[in-house]
This record gives structure tokens, C-alpha cells and sequence, in this order.
């Protein structure tokens, strides 16, 4: 579909699409679907197939797994990037719509597509989907370290005042 | 600024300086236990009176807790947690084997009568019997007890428990207390003051001290230096004080002292105020009365070359950094006076073994507590260029903190 300049230059601002042109992000979008969906919508299930990617270009979205919020998204953020790493990703969670929704859908299957082609915009939002994981990944495993009672942590510190200590010639 | 406080200040400082971060500075001060007791009595018309009584355990990584016991209007919690903090740093800079403590009645002694003053104090040891003991927590004199106080608390305290004199120091000698524990604080003082005049090469012999103070340890300390050679050129007490910059005749205002119980009036000198006691041409100024004695004014105008500080907290932190800028050496509290506590500690062991030291092992053993301690202060004084003071602390942020991350948390 077509996007205006205006509507690109928004999503250009998006961490997933950073470092694109925009005509490598014309290209891109070239394929995507315009959609819209009322408050109270599932967007998706968890476990099911990851099919697509979704950008959120206004409203809110509930994210849950399990039945536990993990998360509230407004505008410009974008659900499903793991379906665009490979075939067979399933949905990590379900998505709800808090209020009325305006979507843009991109089929899983046309980015790979794109990737086999060596196409250089999907490339690049795939090297996007590895800088948000990793930072994701940071934070996941701080809230492991912190699970665990931050007992590695207090050791650590009681550890340190020890080294300050012996730098003291007592 | 109470001498609690300002302790608790010099502690944080020497912490940063450290930098030990906010969770172990956190640590080392929260005291492990504070204890609030209602004591009530009945007074000899039979009328009955409810006081409040304190114990304040602060920190026991080094040892069992000693500290001090107070019967004054002005006692509180927070008082008392200041002290128990800084008997934790004092056992630390002389290396004996006691964390600190710290306890009191707010009471005023001179309104009870000694039946109730025994009562008082029995009291007070049945509400806390059970949390203090001669591995646990070891009490001793403080502003307004004496050895008949600390008989007291060992006759009750060993009521409950069997026969345990170590539950307490600073006892009658003949009951169990040490020879050498009177004037064990003025001992201190001048073995350090000796260790000081050996590094800076000046003879104690003929050196000018004044002396603000004249009760235990201001006496004893004006009688050793004066046997040391010094001159004595002036002392004060709550009632006035008394100058001679050739010396004064201690031996002669001692005589005053027993007969009018002040230095005030004594014909051996001129008269003067405890300001210009404090701001006396002489060598070692030592401060041996209530805190806070030098404030910014009078720091300005001490010209002593060192002040040695007998009494905790005479100098407020704003006279430290004057008297550090005009290059007067300032011997702090917590290694100063630390030889009470020595000795309290020598009081403990011969009481724990059973035997009886002479004085002169007393004085011995307090020589070799004092000298390690000052040699470790210096050491730090020397190689950080921190000032006697800070590095006192660090030594004994250092010692309290390796015991307790040796022993973990």
C-alpha cells in the first residue's frame, strides 16, 4: 500500500525501522495492510502462528500472557517482530484492544521473501529486532538476578567492602 | 552538636573518605538492639516514681558489647545510640575484643537516696538481665555510677544467673574490680601523649599543659604529667580555675582540692576562667570535661601546638577543621581516652580467669594497648595524609568491617 511521506517519516522514528531511507522504507511498507479494529479485539493469541507483524499507529493495546499483564502499548509500537526472524515463530502473547485501533499489518511470509532477495530494508529491520531483543534480554535477566532475592548481588557488595578494606593498610 | 553527634559525623566522613558505599555505612551504624524499660520504684516516703531506662547494643562483630551505664536528666534513645556507637569505634582503635554499648536512666542521682539509687539500678537490671551478660553485653561506669553502682548490677545480675562478676566493670577493687581502672583514662592519655612526643622528638619534661576539667580523669592526668616532669600552667572545673605560667604546685592544689573540693581559689596562681584555660599559652591543651567545650570562637584562639581530648567530643566538628587549618595536632576520644575501656577490658579477663593482675601489669598491658593503637593511627595519619582523627576512624570502620565480612552477614 501506499504511505504518505508523512506516515513514513513517523514510522522512521520507530527503533524497528531506524536507519532505513525513505525509499527503502516505501519499499518496505510497499506490502503492508491498513487495518483498523474495534475496542475489545484480539489481535492475536498466544502459541498461535506468528503470521505477521503489527504496528500500532493509534490507539491501545493490552499485551498479556497467561492471563498477566506484561504490558500497555500506544501508538507507533510495534507487536510480532519475533514472526519476522524465521517461519514458525508462535505468538509469545496475546494482544487486546484496550480502544478502537488503526493497524498496519505486514505478512511474515513477504519479509522473508524480501530477506532471501538480500532486499537491504529488511535486512536492516531484522538487525533492529536483535537490538531490541538484546535490550530486552538485559532486562530479563536483571529481573532474574533480582527473583532470586538479589542474594548474588548482596555477596557481591559485602565482597567489594572487603577488597575496599584491604586497600587499607591497617 | 551533642558529642554523640558528632561522632556519628567524623564516623560518615571517614566512611566516604573510604567510600564504602551507603548499604555498609547503612550496616555499620544500625545498632543490632535497642531496648526502652519502664523502672518503677517506691521512694523512701513511699510515694512510687516510673523512670525510663535505655540499652543500646550497637554492633557485636569484634566481640561481646560494652558500654557504659549513665544516670542523667538528659539521657534518651538517641543519646544512648550514640554512645553505643561510639564505644563500637573506641574497642575497635584499641583492639580489644568488644563491640560497643551503650545504656542509661533518665533520672537525676542527686534527687534519690542511695536506698533508692540501689533499687533503681536493681530494677533496671531485672528488665534487662536477660539480654546482657559477661558474653553478651558488659556494662560499666558512666556519668553519675560508681563502683557501688556496678556492685549493685553484678549482686542482681548474678541473682538470675549464678555468680558472674564479668557482667560488669569498673567494680569496687574489693570486689572483684581491677587495680589500675581509676586512673586508667589519665594513663592512657599520657602513654599516647608519650608515643606523640617520641614522633614529634619533644621531651614531656618541661612541656607546658593546661587542663580543663578536674574530676577523675582531669586530676589523675594533672598528677601523672606533673610526675612526668611537665608543667601544669592551668586548670579549671565547674567552678572557676586557676593559672601559673611557671607551673603550678600540684601537690599544694590537691591539698585545696580535698579541703574546698574545687580548684577555685587556689593561692598558688591567678585566677582565670575555663575560657582562658582553653586558650592558654601552653603546649598540649586537654579538654577533660563536658563536650563541646571548643567551639569556632575558642578554636581560633587555642595556643596549644596539641590537644589531647580526655573527655568525648570537646571540640565541635567546625573547631576540628579550624584547629586542622592552623596546624594544632588534635588527638581524638575515641584513641585519647580509650585506656578506661582497656582496662575495663583487663577487668573482664581477670575476672573471667580468676585471677588478680597487679597494678603494675595493669599499667604494662594498657602501655602496649595504647602504644599499638597510636602506632596504627599515625601509620594512617602518616601514609593517607588524613588527620589523627579521620584515620582513627577508618581504623575502626576497618577492624569492625573485616570482622563482619569475615564473619558474613
Amino acid at each position: 500500500m501506499g504511505l504518505s511521506t508523512k506516515q513514513l517519516e513517523k514510522l522512521l522514528t520507530l527503533p524497528l525501522f531506524k536507519g532505513l531511507t525513505q525509499a527503502e522504507a516505501a519499499a518496505f511498507f510497499e506490502v503492508a495492510n491498513a487495518s483498523s479494529a474495534r475496542s475489545g479485539a484480539v489481535l492475536f493469541k498466544e502459541d498461535a502462528d506468528g503470521d505477521s507483524l503489527v504496528i500500532v499507529l493509534s490507539g491501545e493495546v493490552q499485551v498479556t500472557r497467561r492471563g498477566v499483564e506484561l504490558a500497555r502499548i500506544g501508538a507507533n509500537s510495534v507487536l510480532g517482530e519475533m514472526s519476522i526472524v524465521g517461519p514458525g515463530e508462535k505468538r509469545s502473547a496475546s494482544a487486546t484492544a484496550l480502544t478502537d485501533l488503526d493497524l498496519l499489518t505486514v505478512p511474515a511470509r513477504r519479509v522473508q521473501e524480501l530477506l532471501k532477495a538480500n532486499n537491504l530494508a529488511a535486512l536492516k529491520v531484522v538487525a533492529n529486532v536483535a537490538t531490541v531483543l538484546r535490550s530486552r534480554l538485559a532486562m530479563i535477566n536483571e529481573k532474574f538476578v533480582d527473583s532470586l532475592g538479589g542474594k548474588g548481588k548482596k555477596r557481591e557488595e559485602l565482597a567489594d567492602f572487603g577488597r575496599i578494606l584491604n586497600s587499607w593498610d591497617f | 552538636m551533642t558529642s554523640a553527634e558528632a561522632a556519628a559525623w567524623y564516623f560518615k566522613k571517614a566512611a566516604r573518605i573510604m567510600d564504602v558505599g551507603e548499604r555498609i555505612e547503612t550496616l555499620l551504624v544500625t545498632p543490632v538492639r535497642e531496648v526502652k524499660v519502664q523502672l518503677s520504684i517506691e521512694l523512701d516516703n513511699g510515694e512510687i516514681k516510673t523512670l525510663t531506662g535505655y540499652r543500646v547494643q550497637h554492633d557485636n562483630s569484634r566481640g561481646p558489647m560494652k558500654g557504659g551505664l549513665r544516670y542523667h536528666p538528659s539521657v534518651d534513645a538517641d543519646q544512648t545510640l550514640g554512645l553505643a556507637a561510639l564505644m563500637t569505634w573506641k574497642t575497635a582503635v584499641v583492639n580489644v575484643p568488644f563491640g560497643g554499648a551503650a545504656g542509661g536512666i533518665a533520672v537525676d542521682p542527686s534527687q534519690l537516696s542511695l536506698k533508692e539509687l540501689e533499687r533503681l539500678t536493681r530494677k533496671y537490671v531485672d528488665q534487662i538481665h536477660d539480654i546482657i551478660g559477661p558474653t553478651q553485653d558488659i556494662l560499666g561506669p558512666d556519668m553519675s555510677t560508681n563502683p557501688q553502682v556496678m556492685a549493685w548490677v553484678m549482686d542482681q545480675y548474678s541473682r538470675y544467673h549464678g555468680h558472674s562478676p564479668a557482667v560488669v566493670t569498673g567494680k569496687p577493687i574489693d570486689l572483684y574490680g581491677s587495680r589500675g581502672r581509676e586512673t586508667a583514662t589519665a594513663k592512657g592519655l599520657l602513654f599516647v601523649c608519650k608515643e606523640l612526643f617520641t614522633d614529634v622528638s619533644t621531651p614531656i619534661k618541661g612541656s607546658r599543659f593546661a587542663i580543663q576539667g578536674f574530676g577523675n580523669v582531669g586530676s589523675h592526668a594533672a598528677r601523672l604529667f606533673h610526675e612526668e616532669g611537665a608543667l601544669i600552667v592551668a586548670v579549671s572545673d565547674v567552678h572557676g580555675g586557676v593559672k601559673n605560667a611557671a607551673g603550678l604546685d600540684v601537690a599544694g592544689l590537691f591539698d585545696h582540692v580535698r579541703k574546698t573540693g574545687s580548684v577555685k581559689g587556689y593561692g598558688g596562681g591567678t585566677a582565670c576562667t575555663t575560657e582562658e584555660v582553653l586558650t592558654a599559652d601552653c603546649d598540649v591543651l586537654i579538654p577533660a570535661a563536658l563536650g563541646g567545650a571548643i567551639d569556632k570562637h575558642v578554636a581560633n584562639e587555642v595556643r596549644a601546638r596539641f590537644v589531647l581530648e580526655a573527655s568525648n567530643g570537646p571540640i565541635t566538628p567546625e573547631a576540628d577543621e579550624i584547629l586542622e587549618k592552623r596546624g594544632v595536632m588534635v588527638v581524638p576520644d575515641i584513641l585519647a581516652n580509650a585506656g578506661g575501656v582497656a582496662v575495663s577490658y583487663f577487668e573482664w579477663v581477670q575476672n573471667l580467669q580468676h585471677v588478680t593482675w597487679e597494678e603494675e601489669r595493669v599499667a604494662h598491658e594498657l602501655q602496649r594497648v595504647m602504644r599499638d593503637a597510636w602506632e596504627k593511627v599515625a601509620h594512617i595519619n602518616r601514609s593517607r595524609q588524613l588527620a589523627l582523627r579521620t584515620a582513627a576512624y577508618v581504623l575502626a570502620i576497618g577492624r569492625v568491617g573485616k570482622a563482619t565480612v569475615l564473619r558474613g552477614i
